[in-house]
């Protein structure tokens, strides 16, 4: 009898470890709910507020203009200093680097063009409008609209690249051009999608119910996956193909930048969006429906807003050099660990928190962790852009 | 002639508009835990609610040391609370936590409190060893209770002692038309507003809750919670806001509810 036991009690020890390292089963459901993951890439993005978003011109333009200095006040800084193609369309630092030191992460670019707040705290309301923030903040580019009409007005390749773009001459009206530009940096923006991953291909196997090719992807990552989706909740926030709600949310990250002054995200972007003369409810808007004026018009400012940050989506997630909006947290398994241990003391308990500590065991962390670098992949060598009018 | 009665007039009006824009404030609904003292010290404390134009401000703290040091340096200004909560993350343990009303009683016997809470309590838990204590320690002491719960919680503490006196954290974060029911049933059961916008948007007071506010104008008091450190320095950004939605009332229920009701309810500061 004893030596019966003794022998079940091996093989349970055997079996255990064996059953960890298996690929789960997937069930309707969750095959469900990892195809919401997907299928990427999305078709291409067309802003109906910005009339030459995905047009060629307005893209040529806008790279040209992404990757020129000039559009600073010192003519020593271009949008591409932070956000460098090399480093995943940020810049690689815990927090951003303008003409003064900055609060928050240079977020990353990818896939912006889907979004519809813009920024951190979702002061913009369309990509171009978040566009020109940097460009006047005194803290980044530290431009005006003058200096950028001029620019526009002066440069032969620029004007040119304005012309075909907007299909007249760069006029008078400062703001105008400033507006324009920042609609021909959106237009650029809008392309940069990041590219499939491993992920994406086991997701279409998942969906097709493609067992070959199905294997291909780790077990770990598989499991991680199903911990995302299901256990996790994550996919409630870090939803869709993108990865993310394109919402705010509060995670429990402390929110003070120094001794007495916090970073009241939301509740302050809300302040600035419905302050800015360049939200879709203004006159730059070139939405004539005004359907894409519908969330500014109705968006509330709520007490829950204060200290909430947008919801980053995870596409090349592994690739970040920081992480949270104010790059608090340094590498991925912290940012895993941080959602195993989060205090609820500092979330507010108001019905149902969608943020609660997981309490993760060590083979759950290390499949999450396995599951998000899944989601990234090398991108393709950029060409450099062709001169706009050769 | 004319003409001075016209200055007269912009002048009266002009003091009115500040007078609204300066009306005091009772917030019934503020915490000062342990990882606050810090980063946002005491005196500060105090220079904030002075901005915020919040004459008296209901204090609980995780733990209740917090509330202490406060009053140390406004007592005329912090109304004492006992919480349940030695830290923060008790919220969710401290009802099956045997040491809690221990705890309590002997806080109890060497500090005046007005309320004890905010606790949290959902549903049946109400009815668990440790709420039915806390429901006994309140009206031994005369205290009321802060109750961050559910309609079927506060039922509950109605049901072990029809006398007790409830605040209603958050208004239950309820429909107006449920806190209108609550309050019909029950004349011991105030309602604070604390982490609500649902009853104001844009500076209006919305349908339904105009109703409940005008029906009931001596049973709301305003709260902003802060709940975390940071949000000290939205107490006064909150102010202002009230101040805002309560312009939206006639200005007898403004009041009221700005700081009437607190004061009468919750006294002064001890």
């Amino acid at each position: 009898m004893r030596r019966a036991l003794l022998l079940a009690g091996l093989l349970a020890a055997l079996v255990a470890p064996a059953a960890a390292q298996a690929p789960p089963n997937w069930s309707e459901d969750e095959i469900r709910a990892v195809g919401r993951h997907g299928p990427w890439p999305p078709p291409a993005v067309r802003d109906p507020s910005n009339r030459v978003s995905g047009t060629p011109a307005g893209i040529a333009l806008g790279e040209h203009l992404f990757n020129d200095p000039r559009l600073s006040g010192d003519g020593r800084m271009s949008c591409a200093t932070c956000h460098q193609a090399g480093r995943d369309w940020s810049d690689g630092q815990p927090k951003g680097i303008g003409t003064v030191p900055l609060d928050r992460r240079t977020p990353s670019l990818w896939n912006v063009g889907y979004g519809h707040w813009f920024g951190w705290d979702g002061a913009g309301d369309s990509l171009w409008a978040q566009s020109i923030r940097p460009i006047v903040d005194p803290r980044e580019m530290a431009n005006a609209a003058a200096r950028v009409g001029r620019l526009l007005r002066e440069d032969g390749q620029l004007a040119c690249g304005y012309r075909r773009a907007f299909g007249v001459s760069p006029g008078a009206d400062d703001e105008q051009l400033l507006v324009d530009a920042a609609k021909a940096l959106a237009a650029f923006q809008e392309t940069l999608v990041s590219p499939r991953t491993a992920f994406d291909d086991f997701r279409d196997a998942l969906v097709g119910g493609d067992r070959q090719a199905m294997a291909r992807y780790g077990a770990s990552e598989q499991r991680g996956l199903r911990f995302f989706v299901e256990a996790g909740n994550c996919s409630t926030c870090h939803f869709g193909p993108r990865f993310t709600n394109g919402e705010f949310g509060d995670v429990g990250i402390p929110f003070f930048v120094r001794p007495g002054e916090v970073d009241s995200g939301r509740l302050g972007g809300l302040a600035r969006l419905f302050d800015s003369p360049f939200n879709l409810l203004g006159r730059y808007n070139d939405d004539t429906t005004g359907a894409s004026a519908r969330r500014t018009r109705h968006v509330q400012r709520l007490h829950a807003n204060f200290g909430e940050f947008r919801v980053p989506g995870l596409r090349q997630v592994g690739r970040a050099g920081a992480y949270m909006h104010n790059g608090s947290v340094g590498t991925l398994e912290e940012v895993v660990r941080h959602y195993s241990e989060v205090s609820p003391d500092r979330l507010h308990s108001d019905g149902t928190p969608l943020v609660r500590p997981l309490g993760m065991s060590p083979q759950q962390s290390t499949d999450l962790v396995a599951f998000l670098r899944s989601l990234d992949a090398e991108p393709p060598p950029r060409p450099a852009p062709p001169p706009l009018c050769p | 002639m004319r003409l001075l009665i016209v200055c007269l007039s912009l002048v009266v009006a002009a003091g009115m508009a500040r007078a609204d824009q300066e009306l005091p404030i009772f917030d019934a609904h503020m915490h000062y835990s342990h990882d606050a003292w810090t980063v946002v010290p005491p005196k500060e404390v105090v220079e904030i609610l002075k901005k915020a134009g919040v004459k008296r401000a209901m204090v609980s703290s995780s733990n209740n040391e917090g509330t202490r040091m406060l009053q140390d340096v406004a007592p005329d200004v912090i109304v004492p609370e006992l919480r349940p909560y030695r830290s923060r993350g008790e919220l969710s343990t401290w009802v099956r936590d045997p040491t809690v009303l221990p705890f309590l009683a002997d806080l109890l016997s060497k500090r005046k409190y007005v309320a004890i809470g905010e606790f949290h309590v959902f549903g049946a838990d109400a009815d668990l060893p440790n709420m039915r204590g806390v429901v006994e320690l309140a009206k031994k002491y005369g205290l009321y209770l802060h109750s961050h719960s559910d309609a079927d919680a506060v039922t509950r503490h109605f049901q072990q002692d029809p006398g007790a006196r409830v605040l209603w954290a958050h208004s239950g974060f309820e429909r107006p038309e449920k806190v209108r029911e609550m309050l019909r049933r029950y004349p011991n059961l105030w309602c604070d507003l604390a982490f609500l916008t649902s009853h104001a948007l844009n500076g209006k007071v919305a349908p339904g809750w105009r109703e409940t506010f005008l029906e009931f104008p001596d049973r709301f008091v305003v709260g902003t919670d802060t709940f975390t450190p940071e949000r000290w320095h939205y107490v006064v950004e909150h102010a202002r806001w009230s101040r805002q939605w309560l312009a939206d009332l006639p200005p007898d229920v403004a009041r009221k509810i700005a700081y009437e009701n607190g004061d009468r309810l919750f006294g002064g500061a001890r």
